[in-house]
């Protein structure tokens, strides 16, 4: 017999009763699913896409370039996953919204707008969403000295290496200071633009290559500083049955466990007052919330405060599942709540641990002028003396 | 006017992201979780404003649209699917909580606050209070359930939620607004009497009166603790003494009688679900204590609540849609019915045969409403909603169990069009011409929620 895990989520999306559970917090406080607080219609939230891909799936509805924009207007943070209470449901509602969006690209109805993030990613000049020419990081192994082998990789990651380049220096730093032994590859991109977007065609052939690349560098491990790229190698590539043979950390695994390990000490005061956002890829997604939390509390002189909407229960920053760069204007909107929910608590550095998260509340940030630092926690440590213990 | 302008002019009332007529909408709001066949919906629209609902509704009337109110949409008969197309009003962007009157304890709501916001809401802000509210999903609004006489932890003791509204602002089908209760002449919504009761035209209406923007609900006090006394019933019979007894002492907060297979321990027996509260520990010993006596004293044994349950049956609301998935299938529907109490036993069995003809396990809940003056009595048939003979043989087992409750005296509740059909068969010719004129006279053009209580 199969068990529930094993089953095709087309053998039960029929399953989703449609009962709304998936549009709330916890505690039914506020509506956490961004997607139906914004359009409010049914049509909306988790339960009203499933429905409206077993109607597709039954031949009840066609594809239209409206009903794409439905399964493309979702962040997929995930907040339906921890508030759907069937728990057949809880670990495949995002994939169920991402395979339908694979459904459309298939029928010939994924929109322009997320179209180009492939296109520019397959261009042989590129390799990356951004359409920036690809970096080969033979210049940054220049600069901070790496070896062409090593124990470990930093996988940068597409926006850490074209949009947060002050996030991969500050990573870079933090690392070289450290003193473990890695070093960079020629990567492309992990594939998580297509995989949230439903463009999967020529996920494996990305996969393979970065495998391969990490592997050529002769590396066991891979330290990440991207949620979005923590995901997709630790979740998606073994979906993909690519066989990853090294591990995955992101840079908060690795800092803590440096800490815990009484390998390095933070040996500066960093006196101001900072709340921390957690982000969908590294939450919902990984269940990692206590990871960075911990090593904000080994930073001497820090005041941590947290927002209303933390951990499961987290407000999504907007910027996921191709929203971005689909709907600008309302990843904003979906910031500026952040932001304001930030602002409650009195601090002036608003966190966290993906860039971007960092991108989109930046941006945010900028537009409607709300005056915080928002900084990555690595941009933090980098800021601060970190003294070697062995 | 064509469908072009009628979307248009709605865009123009609403905002161009709140009117639809795109087939997606259309798909969704054709169709409720329950077993009912979907019904073509021309537009959906979502008002925020009383004024913007006036404007909708003026439109409508003009054109002779129908309008359907809508809620949560979970009452599982397909009351919002419409029966004659036309537009879905979504309530739930009137989401505004306007007052929380503390001393004479009523909250005033607009009409597409949500269960889940006024639970969050009074936690936070006013938790001495509670607020009516039935075990369906947190995303049902108050005002729906309300509006259908909805039931709740709170109806043994104080009645049916229909009883505790306290007034109500409603926009009517020329567009004029009406306050019904006291807030139709004094600044407080704290009663719908001592004047004529116009609050009643709209209950159980189904919208076929007006479209509710305001409600007033009455809030109670809450106790510290609460608690559950479990106890198991073998003889069906002594349901309606065992029920009387009970309530003599006012002990029960909440009272249900529940037959189900799952889980284990329930299986052959009905099962006493007896809530009840306190401000200490002690006073909830003493409580259980009595209750461990009558239950005795009247052939039904007490039992402790298993741990691993106890979460699962004190949680407000409880989660009750798992019946959805009985199945695996996603969908369940039932007939709801407001009983005497002495029929209780009786339809207990009859509902047990329809299910097991039909091949459903079966699922039922009997609430008693105000000290038993009614009993809230529902039998639940889940379906497989990808097997289309599951959900025919739900449809029947629904039809029948209907025919059942009106046989036996009882009243369905929230019915379905096949449901309502059967009590206008067998309504007083009297109280249908009086519903008639009254419809002709608030609704001439037939625009509010036609189809449903056709007389
Ligand atoms: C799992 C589950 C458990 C349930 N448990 C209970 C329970 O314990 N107790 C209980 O009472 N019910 C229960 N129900 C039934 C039902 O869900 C609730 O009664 C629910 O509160 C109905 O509210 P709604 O907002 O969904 O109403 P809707 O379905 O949206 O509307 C109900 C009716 O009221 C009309 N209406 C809605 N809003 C307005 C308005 N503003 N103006 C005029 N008319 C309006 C609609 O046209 C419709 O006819 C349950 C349902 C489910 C699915």
């Amino acid at each position: 017999m199969t068990s529930e895990a094993e089953l095709d989520w087309k053998d039960i999306i029929h399953r989703c009763f449609r009962c709304g559970y998936c549009k709330f917090t916890y505690d039914y406080n506020d509506f956490n699913c961004p997607s139906y607080k914004k359009h409010r219609f049914e049509t909306y939230s988790t339960g009203g896409r499933l429905w409206l891909i077993y109607g597709v799936i039954n031949g009840d509805l066609q594809w239209s370039e409206n009903l794409a924009n439905v399964l493309y207007s979702c962040p997929t943070c995930g907040n339906c996953m921890e508030n759907c209470r069937f728990e057949k449901f809880n670990f495949l509602l995002v994939d169920m919204i991402e395979a339908a969006r694979a459904e459309a690209t298939k029928s010939g109805f994924c929109p322009e707008k997320q179209k180009v993030l492939v296109e520019r990613a397959t261009n042989p000049e590129m390799w990356n969403p951004y359409g920036e020419p690809n970096s080969d990081n033979e210049a940054l192994k220049k600069e901070y000295d790496l070896p062409d082998e090593a124990e470990w990789v930093y996988f940068i990651g597409c926006t850490s290496n074209y949009r947060q380049q002050n996030l991969r220096d500050a990573t870079l730093r933090l690392l070289k200071k450290t003193g473990i032994d890695f070093t960079l590859v020629d990567e492309h991109c992990c594939t998580s633009p297509m995989l949230r977007t439903g463009q999967v065609d020529c996920a494996s052939d990305f996969m393979n290559y970065n495998i391969a690349r990490i592997k050529n560098a002769g590396a066991s491990k891979v330290v990440t500083s991207c949620a979005g790229c923590y995901r997709t190698l630790l979740k998606d590539y073994e979906k993909f049955g690519a066989d990853l043979g090294f591990e995955v950390y992101h840079t908060g695994e690795l800092i803590k466990k440096l800490l815990n390990d009484g390998k390095i000490k933070i040996a500066s005061n960093y006196d101001k007052v900072i709340t921390y956002h957690d982000p969908c890829h590294l939450g919902r997604h990984m269940d990692m919330y206590e990871v960075p939390r911990e090593v904000i509390k080994q930073i001497p002189g820090i005041k941590f405060v947290e927002m209303e909407r933390i951990r499961e229960n987290a407000w999504c920053c907007g910027a996921g599942g191709g929203v971005k760069i689909g709907y600008p204007d309302w990843a904003l909107e979906i910031s500026k709540e952040r932001l304001e929910e930030a602002k409650e608590t009195g601090a002036a550095v608003l966190t966290s641990m993906c860039p971007f998260c960092k991108t989109n509340l930046s941006d945010a940030n900028e537009t409607f002028n709300m005056g915080f630092e928002v900084l990555d926690l690595i941009e933090i440590l980098d800021q601060l003396d970190i003294e070697i213990l062995e | 006017m064509s469908n072009v302008e009628v979307l248009s002019k709605l865009e123009e009332i609403v905002g161009k992201d709140f009117a639809s007529n795109s087939p997606e909408e259309l798909f969704i709001y054709s169709q409720d979780p329950g077993v009912s066949h979907p019904r073509p919906v021309d537009f959906v629209a979502m008002p925020e404003t009383v004024e913007e609902v006036q404007q909708i509704v003026r439109i409508a009337n003009e054109e002779k649209i129908p309008i359907i109110p809508m809620g949560g949409g979970m009452t599982l008969s397909g009351l919002v699917i419409p029966v004659k197309g036309g537009i879905v009003l979504d309530m739930k962007r009137m989401d505004k909580i306007i007052e929380i009157n503390e001393t004479s304890r009523y909250a005033l709501v607009e009409a597409g606050v949500t269960s889940g916001q006024i639970i969050s809401y009074l936690n936070e802000k006013y938790p001495d209070l509670r607020a009516p509210f039935p075990d369906a999903p947190p995303s049902i609004t108050l005002a729906g359930n309300a509006l259908i006489h909805g039931s709740g932890y709170l109806s043994q003791k104080y009645g049916d939620h229909g009883a505790m509204i306290n007034g109500l602002e409603v926009v009517l089908a020329n567009g004029e607004v009406l306050k019904v209760g006291s807030c139709a002449m004094s600044k407080y919504w704290f009663t719908r009497g001592p004047i004529p009761d116009l609050v009643g035209l709209f209950t159980s209406a189904f919208g076929t009166m007006g479209i509710v923007t305001k409600l007033s609900i009455k809030l109670f006090p809450k106790p510290k603790f609460r608690d559950i006394v479990i106890g198991l019933i073998k003889d069906l019979d002594t349901i309606p003494e065992l029920v009387l007894n009970l309530t003599k002492t006012d002990i029960p907060e909440d009272l249900m009688v529940a037959l189900a297979e799952k889980p284990d321990f329930m299986k052959g027996y009905a099962i006493l679900m007896l809530y009840i509260n306190g401000d200490t520990q002690e006073e909830l010993a003493s409580k259980t204590k009595i209750l461990k006596k009558m239950y005795r004293k009247n052939k039904a044994t007490f039992m402790k609540m298993p741990p691993k349950y106890y979460d699962i049956f004190l949680e407000q609301p409880q989660f009750a849609a798992k019946a959805a998935d009985f199945r695996k299938g996603g969908g369940f529907e039932y007939v709801g019915s407001f009983m005497p109490l002495e029929k209780i036993p009786e339809a207990i069995e009859i509902a047990r045969d329809i299910s097991l003809k039909y091949g459903i396990v079966p699922t039922q809940v009997s609430r008693i409403i105000g000290r038993g003056h009614a009993v809230m009595f529902a039998a639940s048939y889940s379906f497989n909603r990808a097997d289309p003979e599951d959900m025919e043989k739900a449809r029947k087992a629904l039809h029948e169990t209907n025919e059942m409750v009106l046989n036996l005296g009882g009243l369905p509740w929230k019915a379905e069009l096949g449901g309502q059909k059967l009590m206008i068969e067998k309504m007083d010719p009297n109280y249908k011409m009086l519903l008639k004129t009254i419809r002709n006279i608030v609704d001439p053009n037939g625009i509010m929620n036609p189809g449903n209580w056709e007389v």
